[in-house]
């Protein structure tokens, strides 16, 4: 018999053998990409792989993501959609903005959008926000994981053009895609200086993690706009 | 103020309100066709966090939020579909093949030696493998049935073969048909590369010769992004265990990735093969750009490159003289073999 604690809305914990990380599946019977299905009390939860997923990380890491049903979400880097299903889930009635570049990634992410309303793919380069203006309204909430080495300077300029007074960016920095050389404990200082001083708009750091043992150089980020 | 928003032009003041709209049909197909056409230029940018939704509720395109979603979703999928569909350009089908033909190289092998094997215990004596025991064992199936006429017959009389059973000839001469045919697959791949490679990147292909250049573009990614790769960079494509290491530790750095295939590279002497890569890589630089941006073949470059080669040559004509201990080390460092 599964046990079900709730971490966060939208995110659960289900224990049976050991605990997972969880969100109810909103396209029910239906798997995404492997993941587990456990159903209890007549909800379905899907399980969600910390290890392939830098969001699932950083809610295991305990940072402190409310994501309420109803927000509106960018996701910048959207690959394949495995985290864009949870991010789905968990704003059941809100919607994602998922933005990718690459074709081929895109048609699996297609293929996960017309089975669930609130993603809206967008096919388009994360550099130039000015591209999909005219589709993305205001958001709660921009969560990035590109590969990209000027990474900081594409969350700020999405965030410049769609994030609400009040809404929190959340990143993913990826050491080895900015400099495979330096250390990636210096490359992340100058990164958080970045967001914090350098770049329009200023930010203000409210959590920040290494993602190990989930994924090796990375580091968590959760930000506001500064006031 | 004008704007431009996926559902239609609005007028709007300096507070935000809309004075004035001119609305697109509801057509989900018209309207995807539309926001296609406002990410190639962008005129009359939106005012940054403008609430789209709210502005469609208010100039009556739509009823109600759900409506907006519910359109807004179809829309935005129609268009992705329509940007994949129309992302396919001659190189990545190029790729394909490439990866395909490395693919089928990979298991043609080990197929090989499993029917060179498992054939072996029947006619040990055959002396064939790869394609050509192929050929032979799907032909003839068991060795008794070789006429007398073929040079084979007389080492049957004696062989130490063991019998081979109607059922297992069967399956091995099933088994010897598919192998073949990969054999088959493989030489109606590189005709077809050979062919594209001449139409979509004659300069590559004269440099380089089609299956490399093929693999150059399609370790890149495409023939846009080689294009734009420095040459150094292309002279340590394929090599970028060896790069890595050289950049992050002490490591000699990689004289050559995947264009040591290239033949005036691996039968050149070994101390000027690092020199000839890098005279290579800046010709084939030149001519991933010049096949990208303006599709003209131009024999120069190889000739250019054949002189090159030749004045290397000359003037390096004896290894480099080893003469004090500590060299000796650093020299056999940087000879070793990069390939990926």
């Amino acid at each position: 018999m599964p046990e079900i604690n709730k971490l966060y809305d939208g995110v659960y914990e289900v224990v049976k053998d050991k605990k997972h990380l969880a969100t109810r599946n909103i396209d029910f019977g239906k798997v995404v990409y492997g993941e587990k299905l456990i159903t209890f009390e007549g909800v379905e939860y899907r399980i969600w792989d910390p290890h392939r997923s830098k969001l699932g990380a950083m809610i295991l890491k305990k940072f402190n993501i409310s994501i309420k049903e109803d927000f509106k979400i960018i996701y910048l880097g959207a690959a394949s959609g495995t985290t864009v299903s949870h991010v789905s889930d968990i704003v059941s009635s809100g919607a994602v903005y998922a933005v990718e570049f690459a074709p081929r990634s895109m048609r699996d992410l297609i293929g996960l959008a017309s089975r669930r309303k609130n993603i809206y793919p967008i096919l388009a380069d994360a550099r130039k926000p000015d591209s999909y203006a005219h589709l993305v309204e205001p958001v709660d909430l921009i969560f990035q994981d590109v590969a990209q080495p000027n990474q900081v300077e594409i969350a700020t300029r999405n965030a410049a053009r769609f994030l609400k007074r009040d809404g929190n960016l959340l990143l993913s920095i990826k050491a080895r895609s900015i400099d495979t050389v330096v250390n990636p404990k210096k490359i992340f200082t100058n990164e958080l200086r970045k967001l914090e001083q350098t770049l329009e708009p200023k930010f203000e750091i409210i959590c920040v993690k290494n993602l190990m043992p989930y994924h090796e150089d990375h580091l968590g980020v959760l930000a506001k706009l500064r006031s | 103020m004008k704007i431009n928003t996926w559902f239609g032009v609005l007028e709007i003041s300096r507070t935000g309100e809309i004075i004035e709209s001119e609305l697109f049909s509801k057509d989900s197909q018209e309207l995807a066709c539309h926001s296609l056409a406002l990410r190639e230029n962008i005129p009359n940018l939106l005012p940054v966090k403008f609430d789209l939704k709210a502005a469609a509720i208010d100039c009556r395109f739509v009823a109600s939020p759900s409506e907006y979603y519910s359109l807004l979703h179809e829309v935005t999928l129609k268009t992705a579909k329509l940007q994949v569909s129309g992302a396919l350009t001659p190189d990545q089908r190029i790729i394909q093949a490439v990866e395909a033909l490395d693919d089928i190289n990979g298991h043609v092998n080990s197929l090989s030696e499993r029917l060179s094997e498992w054939y072996g215990i029947y006619f040990p004596e055959s002396g064939l493998g790869g394609e050509a025991l192929a050929i032979f064992v799907a032909y003839y199936g068991s060795p008794k049935n070789i006429e007398s006429e073929n040079p084979l017959y007389s080492k049957t009389i004696n062989s130490m073969g063991a019998e081979l059973e109607a059922a297992d000839e069967l399956l091995l001469k099933g088994f010897a048909e598919s192998v073949y045919s990969l054999y088959e697959r493989k030489r109606q791949i590189e005709t077809y590369i050979e062919d594209s490679m001449g139409s979509i990147s004659p300069n590559l292909k004269l440099i380089a010769g089609s299956i490399l250049g093929a693999r150059l573009i399609s370790i890149a990614g495409s023939l846009e992004k080689l294009a734009a790769f420095p040459s150094s960079t292309i002279q340590v494509i394929g090599a970028s265990k060896a790069l890595f290491k050289h950049l992050r530790a002490r490591a000699p750095s990689p004289k050559h990735g995947i264009i040591y295939s290239h033949h005036l590279v691996n039968t050149a002497p070994w101390w000027v093969r690092g020199k000839i890569s890098r005279a290579l890589a800046g010709k084939l630089s030149l001519a991933a750009r010049l096949d990208y941006y303006s599709g003209e073949k131009d024999p120069s470059l190889v000739e250019k490159f054949e002189i090159k080669v030749r004045q290397i040559k000359a003037s390096n004509p004896k290894p480099p003289q080893r003469t004090q201990v500590n060299e000796t080390k650093t020299k056999k460092k940087g000879r070793s073999k990069c390939l990926k």
